[in-house]
């Protein structure tokens, strides 16, 4: 039972982390109508980030890294947006989804070779929040996952209130349920776009710097990551961001149920994506459309 | 109040809809467009309102040029647009719909208050669907709800692109007379319609599209015997 308990536990943690980057998928989705193919990177850029501000600024608290690595990451998205993204939404590219698609690959492979060259292929490994384990009644975590699994959720409460409660908010909304109609009423939908890319980049890189004392950052780190986002998004129902939380937390549990049961201890780990799968193709089978997906009109 | 010379407006490379269209919409009158399908009506409307650029003319707003303008700045100058498709957010509230019609005043909490309070005034009922979800009202009562939210704003010019298309018949009168209701309250409309016997006996002004140039115009009598020869 303590076991289960612990599992579940460690579940919810990763699952309120992937939902911080699955979240910031959807938003990019939902409002520019682009699937981010550098998503994974934008997290091994988080990772990367706080790394190197941590050895930089030795005293800097590893959780102002986190944010600031967030930041800084946000912006790179922001620059991206507005110089390969934007174009697309001005109406200046003849095929608009095959070029989202090359665009946003070769993003992904610039970032990947970018840090190899930069960085090297060894990993590097950010210094802890704390050390240690907590115990939660009968069942003891690691403090530093804890850490980031409360992270997460104050910074996933914020981002709800600012989207269902902030004209920003409502603006973004607006732009995801119809990007004419929110023209109609003054809303600037490019401004919308830019918004979105930043905040959804950063979510990644958030997510990224808060894994990367766990399990250390490498070029290559991005891709489960962004796979696994892929599959929750669709799991949750594209563009549907309660859809994308849940799916992030039920993909969290499977896979540490999933890998904690496993008959073959040392082999667990190399199958924890495929618990995920399993739930995944099920859903799917039984629901299309995903937990909150939207009918098509 | 809108002046347009000459428009050229084209989607794809040199084969233009529009090749050289010119009207006026004068102040405190309705305005109609009238023509066949595909004459590029709608192209028309979608231009003025910012979503096409011109190939080449000028559309003149109150003396300011604005072809070429993004449309956020033109709702910004008393400028609204009512397609013809809906448009309302379908998955917010009526409320939550009125109230992103103030985007351009959104820090003024009292003026938007006093302005839903006007909308619920004129629509009863969307005082009574407030709560639901814009998406599961009737065809009708959502074309309220776009009238209602761009009028949160308090517009000079609204386009309107065939305010009745897809609308059960019964709806047809309520919608001309509160276009005429508004023209009475001081606002400039341009109307684009295939509706030719609804728009011509609500409008000042009328002007004929052909093959994406004028046709004809004239003052809303000269096309009185028109109404009768399309046995309208």
């Amino acid at each position: 039972m303590q076991y289960f308990l612990s599992l579940c536990v460690t579940g919810l943690v990763m699952g309120v982390i992937y939902a911080l980057m699955a979240l910031g998928l959807t938003l990019i989705f939902s409002i520019l109508k682009v699937v981010n193919f550098a998503h994974g990177e934008f997290y091994m850029l988080g990772g990367y980030t706080s790394y190197f501000l941590l050895s930089a600024f030795t005293g800097l608290h590893p959780i102002l890294a986190v944010l600031l690595s967030g930041l800084i990451v946000g912006v790179i998205g922001l620059i991206f947006e507005l110089v390969f993204l934007r174009p697309i939404h001005k109406g200046k590219i003849e095929r608009p989804s095959e070029y989202a698609v090359l665009v946003t690959v070769g993003l992904s492979f610039f970032l990947i070779y970018l840090s190899l060259a930069l960085a090297g292929p060894v990993p590097h490994r950010p210094a802890s929040f704390l050390t240690g384990t907590v115990s939660l009644g009968t069942v003891n975590v690691s403090a530093e996952r804890l850490i980031a699994g409360v992270f997460s959720l104050v910074l996933l409460g914020l981002l709800l209130l600012v989207i269902n409660k902030t004209w920003v908010g409502k603006a973004l909304r607006a732009v995801s349920q119809d990007k004419d109609a929110a023209s109609i009423v003054g809303i600037n939908p490019l401004a919308m776009n830019s918004i979105a890319f930043a905040v959804g980049a950063g979510l990644a890189a958030i997510a990224g710097a808060l894994l990367a004392p766990i399990f250390s950052v490498t070029p290559d780190i991005g891709a489960a990551p962004s796979i696994r986002s892929y599959i929750i998004i669709v799991l949750g129902g594209m563009g549907s961001i309660q859809g994308s939380i849940l799916g992030a937390v039920l993909i969290g549990l499977v896979e540490s149920l999933g890998t904690g049961y496993f008959p073959d201890p040392s082999r667990a780990l190399n199958y924890k994506m495929v618990f995920g799968l399993i739930i995944f193709a099920f859903v799917l089978l039984f629901r299309p459309r995903g937990f909150f997906g939207r009918k098509e009109t | 109040m809108l002046e347009i010379q000459d428009l050229h407006v084209g989607y794809y490379r040199d084969l233009n809809i529009l090749q050289g269209v010119s009207l006026h919409a004068r102040k405190g009158q309705i305005t109609a467009v009238l023509g066949p399908n595909g004459v590029g009506k709608s192209t028309l409307l979608k231009t003025v309102f910012g979503f096409i650029k011109p190939q080449r003319g000028v559309i003149s707003f109150a003396g300011q040029d604005i072809a070429g303008t993004p449309s956020h700045n033109l709702v910004q100058l008393g400028i609204s647009y009512i397609p013809q498709r809906q448009s309302v957010f379908p998955q917010m509230t009526v409320e939550e719909n009125l109230e992103l019609g103030a985007w351009s005043f959104r820090s003024d909490k009292a003026r938007i208050q006093e302005r839903i309070e006007a909308n619920y005034k004129r629509f009863p009922v969307l005082r009574d669907r407030r709560r639901s979800p814009a998406g599961e009202l009737s065809g009708g009562t959502q074309r309220m709800v776009e009238i209602g939210r761009i009028l949160m704003a308090d517009p000079k010019l609204i386009l309107v692109d065939e305010p009745t298309a897809g609308l059960a018949i019964r709806l047809e009168k309520e919608i001309y007379d509160l276009l005429v209701q508004l023209k009475e309250e001081g606002v400039t409309l341009l109307l684009v319609d295939q509706n030719i016997r609804q728009a011509i006996n609500i409008a000042d002004y009328v002007y004929v599209l052909e093959l994406g140039r004028n046709r004809l115009d004239g003052p809303r009598n000269q096309f009185e015997d028109f109404k009768k020869a399309l046995w309208l």
